[in-house]
C-alpha cells in the first residue's frame, strides 16, 4: 500500500508536471499579496492622516480602498487559490497536469486582466459594486483565464487514477463549479442585463458572499482536510462527519447572502432567510471544527515542529472566529449596532485572509520545496512571517472589535454629532494601521523567502531538500480501540 | 559546509498521498459503531444540534419573513388580508408637497410668511375663512393692500389657476389650514371647480377689497 | 462519495436552487417594481435623475464614495437614522428606481448620504466647499479634499461667478480664484438630487395592531 513506486509519482512525476505553473500562480500571488497588501496599507493611513497623498486623484481613499481589496482578493487569494488547488488536484487525483503550457497562458491572461483591472479602479473606471469594482473590460480576460483553470481542474479529477474521492476533492470541485457561476451571474445582472432599483445590492450581497463561502472557505478547508492527516500522519477524526459537514455548510453558505443587507432596502424575507441560512450553518462549522481539531488533539506539539501545521491551525481558528461573527452579524439585534461598522470589514476579513490566506500560506510553505527541490532558503523569515500574521490578525481582530462597537454605538446616539465620532475613531484607526502594518512585513518576509528560494543560481542551488519516505497511515482501530 | 539544516525549511510528510487515501476509503465503508471508541455517541448529539437548528430556523422564519410579501420591510409586520395595507392618505399630506413646491419660497416652511412682504398663513384669518375667497387668490392672484393678523401689506400673489389642478388646490388648501395650529375644515375639489367655472371669465388678480365683500 | 455525478450533481443543486430561491424569485417579485402614481397630481415618483445629476452618479462612481459613504436609511426604531436627519423614512426598493447603479454601502465612515440635499444647511456652494475642503465646512472630519476636481485661475481674467467664497486658511491664494470644474458641478448636481422626499405607502412605519385597533 506504501510502495515506492507510487511515492515516486507523488514526488516526481506529478510535482514535476505541476512545477511551472504552481509556481507561476505562487509567483504572481506573492506579487499580488506584497502591493495589495501595501496599498491597503496606505488606505488605512489615510483614515487617520487624510492628507496622506492628498490631493492625487488616484489614490484618494475611495480609489486606493478598493484597488486594495481587489489586488488582494483577485491578485493574491484567486491566484494562490489556482496554485494551491491544481497542485492538491492532482496529487489526490494520482494524475499529472497535462499540457501545464495552456495554464501558464490562464496565468497571463488572469493577471493581466487584475492588472488592468486594478490600474482601470485607481484612473476612474471602478463599478463600486463591492468586489466587482474592476471595470468591465476586464471581464472577458478573467473569464477566459479561469475557463482554462477551472477545465483544468475539473479534467485532472475526471481522469482521476484513484477510486476514492477525498475530502478535499470535493471542496475543490464544488469550488471549481461554484465560482464561476456566481461571477458570471453577478456580471450579467449588474452589467450585461441589469436588475432595476434594490436587486442591484442584493445581487451584489449574493456574490461577495458567494465568493468568501463557496470559493475561498471551500479552498481552504480542502488545505485544512489535507494537511492535517498528511503532516501528523493520522487519519481524520470523526471521519463520518466530513460529508454531513460539506452538504451542510455549502447549502447554508449559498442561501446566506440576504443576512448582509438587514435593515436595507429590501423587503424583510430576504434578510430573514439569509439569517436562518446562518442558523444552519452552525452544525456545519461545529461538524468541520470537529473533524478538524479532533485529528490536531493530543498533538499540538506538533505545531512546533512544522510550520505549515501552524498555518492551518491558524486558519482554523479564523474560520471559526469568521463563522460565528458572521452568524453574530446576521441576528437583527446585534445587526442594528454593528452592520455599517469596522466589524463588517472584519466579517470579510477574518475570512478571506484569517481563515483562507493563512492556510495558503502554509500551503506554500509545503508545496514550494517539492516543487522546486530546494528547501526554503531562510527558516528565520519563515518563522517572522508566521510570527507577523499571527501578531498581526490577533491585534486586527481585537482594535476591529472594539472600534467597531464603539462606532456602532457612537452612530446609534442622535445625540452625538459626526465629527466626534470621527474623533473617536482616530486612535483605532491608528491601531488598524499598526496590525496592518505587521502583516505587510509578514507579506515582505515571505516573498523575500521566496524569491531567494525560488532563484535558482547562489547558494540556495546547493541546498536540496531531502524528503523522508512518507511512511503509510496506518488505521486508527489498530491505535488501540480493540 | 552547511549549517545544521532548520527545520522550518522543508516539511516532511507524515504519510503519503496513497495511503491517505486508502484509510479514509476503509473507514467511510466502516459503521461508526464499529470504530468503538464512544464514536457513535456523537451523531447523536450533532442530529439534535442539526435538528433545533433547522427547528429555531424554521420557527423565526415563520416569524419574520412576512409572508414573503414584497412590499413589507418590517419584520414585525405581517401582511394584512386583501394586500399590504394602504395607509390613509389625508388631502393635508398630499397638499404639503404643493406647498413645499410652490409655497413656501415666500410664505416660508413655518407659514410666517416675511414681516412686511409676504403675509403669514399661520393663524391668518384669511386661511381660516371663507374658502370662496382664498380659493380665488390663488386661481387668479392678488394685488394690492391687505391686512392681515392686523398688519398691512401691498404686494402681489401669482395667479396659480394654469399651475394647479382642482385637486392640488384643494390640497394645499387643506394643508395650509389645518397646519401651524390652523383648524379650518377641508377644501374640496368640487368646491374649487365651481368657483373655477363662476370665475372662468376674470384676468386680473383679485384685490382685498372685493374679497371682502364675499363674506368671511 | 465515490461518485463523481453525485458530487457534480449535488453542487449544482446547491448553488441553482440559491440563484432560484433568492434572486429569481426576488426579481419576480420586485424586479417589475414601477414608478408610484400619486393620485392627486398623477406625478410619477421617484422623478428620473436629470440628465448632469445622472452624470454626477457616474462620478460618484468612479471616485468610490460607497467606500465611505452608505445611502440606505434604515426605519424609525432600528438605528438611529431617522434621528441622525439623515431622512424622515425609512430607504424602500422603490427609492432606487432613479439610479442606474445602486450603490447604497456598507460602511459607514462618513455619514449616510440618502437624503443628503434635504438637509436644512445643504445648498450647492456647501457641496462645493466640502469636496474642495472638507474642513472649511465640516471641521473635524476626516474626509479627504477633493481639489482635483476645482481649477486654479488667476483671479484677474473676468472673476466667474461660479468661483467659491472662501475665507480664512481656506482662501485660494491672492490673485487666484477656485472654480469648479464639470465634474464637480456633475457631482454636486447629484447630491444636490439625494432627496427621497415622497412618502410610498410601503415606505410607511409599521404601526403594531394594538394602537391601530381605535381606527378601524
Amino acid at each position: 500500500m506504501n510502495s515506492p513506486d507510487n511515492n515516486r509519482l507523488e514526488q516526481q512525476e506529478i510535482d514535476a508536471s505541476a512545477k511551472w505553473p504552481v509556481l507561476t500562480f505562487l509567483g504572481s500571488a506573492l506579487c499580488w499579496l506584497v502591493l495589495g497588501g501595501a496599498l491597503q496599507l496606505g488606505a488605512a493611513l489615510q483614515l487617520h492622516t487624510p492628507a496622506f497623498l492628498g490631493g492625487c486623484e488616484w489614490f484618494t481613499y475611495g480609489r486606493l480602498a478598493p484597488a486594495a481589496q481587489n489586488a488582494l482578493v483577485y491578485g493574491w487569494g484567486m491566484n494562490a487559490a489556482f496554485g494551491f488547488g491544481l497542485w492538491l488536484m492532482a496529487r489526490l487525483s494520482a494524475s499529472a497536469l497535462r499540457h501545464g503550457g495552456w495554464l501558464f497562458v490562464a496565468a497571463q491572461f488572469w493577471n493581466l486582466g487584475i492588472t488592468l483591472g486594478v490600474l482601470g479602479i485607481l484612473t476612474g473606471a471602478s463599478t463600486s459594486f463591492e468586489l466587482l469594482e474592476l471595470p468591465r473590460f476586464v471581464t472577458v480576460l478573467l473569464l477566459v483565464a479561469y475557463a482554462l483553470i477551472g477545465l483544468w481542474a475539473v479534467s485532472t479529477f475526471c481522469l482521476r487514477n484513484t477510486e476514492h474521492v477525498y475530502v478535499s476533492q470535493w471542496y475543490l470541485f464544488g469550488a471549481a463549479f461554484w465560482f464561476p457561476w456566481l461571477y458570471t451571474v453577478a456580471q450579467v445582472m449588474l452589467f450585461q442585463a441589469p436588475v432595476r432599483g434594490a436587486l442591484q445590492p442584493l445581487v451584489n450581497a449574493w456574490y461577495v458572499n458567494g465568493l468568501y463561502g463557496l470559493w475561498f472557505v471551500p479552498v481552504a478547508l480542502a488545505a485544512a482536510y489535507y494537511f492535517l492527516p498528511k503532516i501528523l500522519g493520522r487519519p481524520l477524526n470523526y471521519f463520518y462527519l466530513p460529508a454531513a459537514g460539506f452538504w451542510c455548510l455549502v447549502v447554508a453558505t449559498a442561501f446566506s447572502g440576504g443576512s448582509r443587507l438587514i435593515g436595507g432596502p429590501v423587503p424583510s424575507w430576504v434578510a430573514t432567510l439569509g439569517t436562518v441560512a446562518n442558523f444552519v450553518a452552525v452544525p456545519a462549522v461545529v461538524m468541520i471544527s470537529m473533524t478538524l481539531f479532533g485529528t490536531l488533539a493530543g498533538r499540538y506539539a506538533a505545531l512546533k515542529e512544522s510550520i505549515t501545521l501552524r498555518f492551518v491551525f491558524l486558519g482554523l481558528l479564523g474560520f471559526v472566529a469568521a463563522s460565528l461573527l458572521n452568524f453574530a452579524l446576521s441576528l437583527r439585534s446585534v445587526a442594528v449596532l454593528l452592520q455599517f461598522t469596522l466589524v463588517g470589514e472584519l466579517r470579510d476579513w477574518l475570512l478571506f485572509y484569517g481563515c483562507f490566506s493563512t492556510m495558503m500560506f502554509g500551503a506554500a510553505y509545503f508545496i514550494v520545496p517539492r516543487l522546486t527541490g530546494r528547501a526554503w532558503r531562510s527558516g528565520a523569515l519563515v518563522r517572522a512571517h508566521c510570527g507577523a500574521t499571527a501578531l498581526g490578525l490577533v491585534v486586527l481582530t481585537v482594535t476591529l472589535l472594539a472600534a467597531g462597537w464603539q462606532q456602532g454605538k457612537l452612530l446609534n446616539d442622535p445625540a452625538v454629532p459626526f465629527a466626534d465620532l470621527t474623533k473617536a475613531m482616530l486612535p483605532w484607526f491608528t491601531a488598524r494601521s499598526v496590525a496592518l502594518m505587521l502583516l505587510a512585513v509578514g507579506h515582505l518576509a515571505f516573498f523575500v523567502n521566496f524569491c531567494w528560494s525560488v532563484c535558482p543560481f547562489g547558494s540556495a542551488a546547493e541546498a536540496p531538500a531531502e524528503f523522508h519516505l512518507p511512511p503509510a497511515m496506518s488505521l486508527p482501530a489498530k491505535e488501540g480501540h480493540a | 559546509m552547511n549549517p545544521p539544516p532548520d527545520k522550518h525549511t522543508l516539511e516532511q510528510a507524515g504519510a503519503s498521498d496513497e495511503s491517505i487515501r486508502q484509510v479514509h476509503t476503509q473507514l467511510a465503508h466502516e459503521k461508526p459503531e464499529q470504530a468503538g471508541g464512544g464514536y457513535a455517541a456523537y451523531p447523536l448529539v450533532l442530529l439534535g444540534l442539526m435538528c433545533s437548528s433547522i427547528f429555531f430556523g424554521s420557527i423565526y422564519l415563520a416569524h419574520y419573513s412576512s409572508h414573503f410579501d414584497p412590499l413589507i420591510y418590517n419584520e414585525n409586520a405581517k401582511p394584512v388580508a386583501g394586500g399590504p395595507a394602504v395607509p390613509v392618505v389625508t388631502p393635508a399630506m398630499l397638499g404639503k408637497r404643493v406647498y413645499t413646491n410652490i409655497c413656501m419660497t415666500c410664505h416660508q416652511q413655518n407659514g410666517q410668511g416675511q414681516a412686511g412682504v409676504y403675509p403669514p398663513l399661520a393663524g391668518s384669518e384669511w386661511a381660516q375663512g371663507s374658502e370662496e375667497r382664498i380659493i380665488r387668490i390663488v386661481l387668479h392672484g392678488l394685488s394690492g393692500p391687505i391686512t392681515v393678523e392686523g398688519k398691512e401689506f401691498n404686494n402681489a400673489m401669482t395667479p396659480l389657476g394654469t399651475v394647479l389642478k382642482d385637486e392640488q388646490i384643494a390640497n394645499v388648501l387643506s394643508f395650509v389650514r389645518q397646519e401651524w395650529g390652523n383648524t379650518a375644515p377641508e377644501v374640496k375639489a368640487e368646491t374649487v371647480a365651481r368657483i373655477r367655472a363662476e370665475t372662468a371669465s376674470r384676468t386680473q388678480p383679485w384685490t382685498a377689497a372685493e374679497l371682502e365683500k364675499l363674506g368671511k | 462519495m465515490k461518485n463523481g455525478l453525485t458530487l457534480f450533481l449535488g453542487v449544482f443543486a446547491t448553488l441553482a436552487l440559491s440563484w432560484a430561491g433568492v434572486l429569481l424569485t426576488a426579481q419576480r417579485q420586485f424586479g417589475g417594481l414601477a414608478q408610484y402614481k400619486d393620485p392627486a397630481d398623477e406625478s410619477l415618483n421617484p422623478a428620473a435623475l436629470s440628465g448632469i445629476a445622472d452624470q454626477g452618479r457616474m462620478v460618484y462612481q468612479d471616485l468610490g464614495c460607497v467606500s465611505c459613504h452608505t445611502q440606505q436609511v434604515r426605519r424609525e426604531g432600528f438605528g438611529a437614522d431617522i434621528g441622525r436627519g439623515w431622512g424622515t423614512r425609512q430607504s424602500v426598493a422603490r427609492d432606487y428606481l432613479r439610479e442606474k447603479t445602486v450603490l447604497i454601502g456598507q460602511a459607514r465612515l462618513g455619514p449616510d448620504l440618502r437624503n443628503a440635499a434635504a438637509r436644512p444647511y445643504a445648498d450647492a456652494e456647501y457641496f462645493y466647499n466640502l469636496l474642495y475642503a472638507p474642513q472649511s465646512v465640516a471641521p473635524g472630519t476626516n474626509m479627504p479634499s477633493y481639489d482635483f476636481l476645482f481649477d486654479v485661475r488667476p483671479a484677474s481674467d473676468q472673476p466667474s461667478p461660479h468661483a467659491l467664497r472662501l475665507t480664512g486658511r481656506f482662501a485660494p491664494a491672492p490673485g487666484t480664484q477656485i472654480v469648479p470644474s464639470r465634474r464637480a458641478d456633475e457631482l454636486v448636481a447629484y447630491l444636490l438630487s439625494l432627496k427621497d422626499t415622497y412618502d410610498y405607502p410601503e415606505a410607511r412605519p409599521f404601526v403594531e395592531p394594538k394602537q391601530k385597533e381605535g381606527g378601524h
